[in-house]
């Protein structure tokens, strides 16, 4: 089988089946259930939420 | 767990049997690896700019430079575009998802100098590939320039960073998984897939016919879709809610877009062949995927700006914010001027001008590349343990390349837009229409010189950061590194 065979064979079956196995594996982790602590993970106990972290330029600077 | 959010970094939680890290021992062990990414990146922007200035003056003074040949437009403008792309954007762009991916996988970069190794052969690479077409052994593929004998050393030491990224992923100790994490593992696997596909396709086993110039455009447009799209916004989502102390929005809505973006944005890249003797139904289906980018775009859109509602302000102060929100505002606008650009009614009058140059530096440049300044901006102090020298600098920085994007774009959408209107019309002369661009022409060399001014800034501002890392360590003035400065001081 040529190779090109190959790469739209991958294409077209083993991409959409890794998307789907990530989204199965996703829902299934729990990965979509808490998503108010989802949004939470940048943040931490040493910069916690209302903690602001860049300002350095002019005005009140931290 | 899903349950540990927001519990300490401070080295005292075990999740899933792996400690977290601080963020100090994270920033530390990315020192070397992403300080190298980050420098080599930027040199590879200094001469992609120069480049472009060369480029954009022979475009209304043909005869600049014209006793060297190897600095022929051809040479130059495609020099340009793959230094810029795979030197500095592609560098940049690891550097940012390395440091990303383990702050947020809460642990410290496994193996450094491996990386490092394999940015050293990356490099090589992007050397071999630009000197090759400077020497013109272009393949004259867009986007895939470089000679065949420079892919492999490029394709294996990025395959290696993409392995690190994953194996990275996979120690992680926070379980749960920030939307950026998404966006970055998709990006780490669809580039090779694209990169390979496109090497394969193209250049080792070529396809005939206008199967090769739909192939060209799949890549291409995937490149910016797929490779640095969710590098950018994987960025966004993260710095954003860093710098001002809040979360985003919707985490609901960020789910949504990164999803909606996998399943529409492959689709897009026929869009630019419009016209051209291909079946019409691969064509409408590039145009009805291309409009239906306006879900994932709608939704980051208001995503961040509801996020960002009330702390516009905060722009003055902090120049990570000022270049994220600049690229975020731009990627919206990108993505709107794409969609637009996709119909057949607009491109009838659009494709072949410079309106199609304006719009991909709208989404490469004003988009993209702003978000990575903004990130560099972050992470420079951080894992260098060093303040910014100079605030001038960085007002210099953002002004420069701020209004030189402006400037660039505005006025060559529109004169794209004209220029197609008269190549419609039968009635004018194509020397004409060639004439009418040349004052817009030399306005876009102008621009290009703010960008120049505005890159040389911020490397300065650099290089004086990297200074300041030999001199002995004094306690700052706390301004960014405000706990770990004060620890690592105390220890010392």
């Amino acid at each position: 089988m040529p190779v090109i065979s190959f790469i739209l064979l991958g294409s077209v079956v083993l991409l959409p089946a890794v998307a789907l196995w990530a989204l199965r594996w996703a829902t299934a982790a729990g990965q979509f259930r808490c998503p108010d602590k989802a949004a939470l993970l940048p943040f931490d106990e040493s910069e916690p939420v209302g903690v602001e972290t860049d300002l350095i330029l002019g005005g009140n600077r931290r | 767990m899903p349950g540990d959010v927001g519990a300490g970094s401070g080295g005292d939680v075990q999740t899933g049997g792996v400690q977290k890290a601080a963020l100090a021992e994270i920033d530390a062990s990315c020192r070397v690896p992403v300080l190298f990414f980050f420098l080599s990146g930027l040199g590879w922007l200094i001469a992609g700019s120069l480049l472009a200035i060369v480029a954009s003056i022979k475009l209304h003074s043909p005869g600049f430079l014209g006793a060297w040949e190897w600095l022929g437009f051809a040479n130059v403008r495609t020099a340009h575009l793959n230094t810029v792309i795979y030197g500095f954007a592609s560098q940049v762009s690891v550097g940012v998802s390395l440091w990303l991916m383990c702050r947020l996988c809460r642990i410290p970069l496994p193996a450094p100098g491996l990386v490092t190794v394999a940015n050293l052969f990356y490099n090589l690479g992007v050397t071999v590939g630009v000197v090759g077409i400077l020497r013109g052994d272009s393949t004259a593929i867009e986007w895939l320039e470089m000679p065949r004998y420079a892919t492999p050393i490029l394709f294996v030491s990025y395959a290696l960073i993409a392995v690190w990224t994953i194996v990275t992923f996979r120690l992680r100790a926070e379980r749960h998984l920030y939307v950026s994490q998404w966006y970055l593992l998709a990006a780490v696997l669809w580039f090779p897939w694209l990169y390979g596909t496109a090497q394969v396709m193209l250049l080792l086993e070529p396809v005939r016919g206008v199967v090769q110039a739909a192939v060209n455009w799949w890549f291409a447009h995937n490149v910016l879709g797929l490779w640095f799209t969710p590098i950018g916004l994987a960025s966004i989502y993260y710095f954003i809610p860093k710098v001002i102390g809040r979360p985003i929005h919707s985490y609901y809505l960020s789910v949504l877009g990164f999803w909606s973006l996998a399943l529409f944005y492959n689709w897009n890249g026929m869009h630019h062949l419009v016209g051209g003797p291909l079946p019409a139904w691969m064509i409408t289906i590039s145009i009805v995927a291309s409009v239906m980018m306006l879900i994932p775009v709608i939704t980051v859109a208001i995503n961040h700006h509801f996020t960002m509602l009330g702390h516009f302000g905060k722009m003055r102060q902090s120049p990570t914010l000022r270049f994220i929100v600049f690229g975020a505002v731009s990627y919206t606008l990108a993505s709107l001027q794409g969609v637009a650009s996709a119909l057949r009614s607009v491109s009838e009058v659009t494709h072949f001008t410079h309106h199609t140059i304006a719009h991909a530096h709208l989404g490469m440049y004003a988009f993209f590349t702003m978000v990575m300044f903004g990130a560099m901006y972050y992470i420079l102090p951080r894992i260098t343990q060093r303040e910014w020298p100079s605030n001038g600098l960085i007002s210099l920085h953002f002004w420069g390349v701020a209004l030189g994007i402006v400037l660039y774009v505005v006025p060559m959408s529109l004169m794209g837009f004209l220029q197609g209107t008269k190549l419609n019309d039968p009635t004018i002369r194509f020397l004409d229409v060639v004439q009418f661009t040349l004052p817009w022409l030399k306005l876009r060399t102008v621009a290009g010189l703010l960008l120049v001014v505005g890159h040389v800034a911020f490397v300065g501002n650099v290089a004086w950061l990297l200074v300041r890392m030999f001199e002995p360590y004094r306690k700052p003035v706390v301004r960014i590194l405000t706990g770990e400065a004060e620890t690592l001081a105390a220890g010392k």
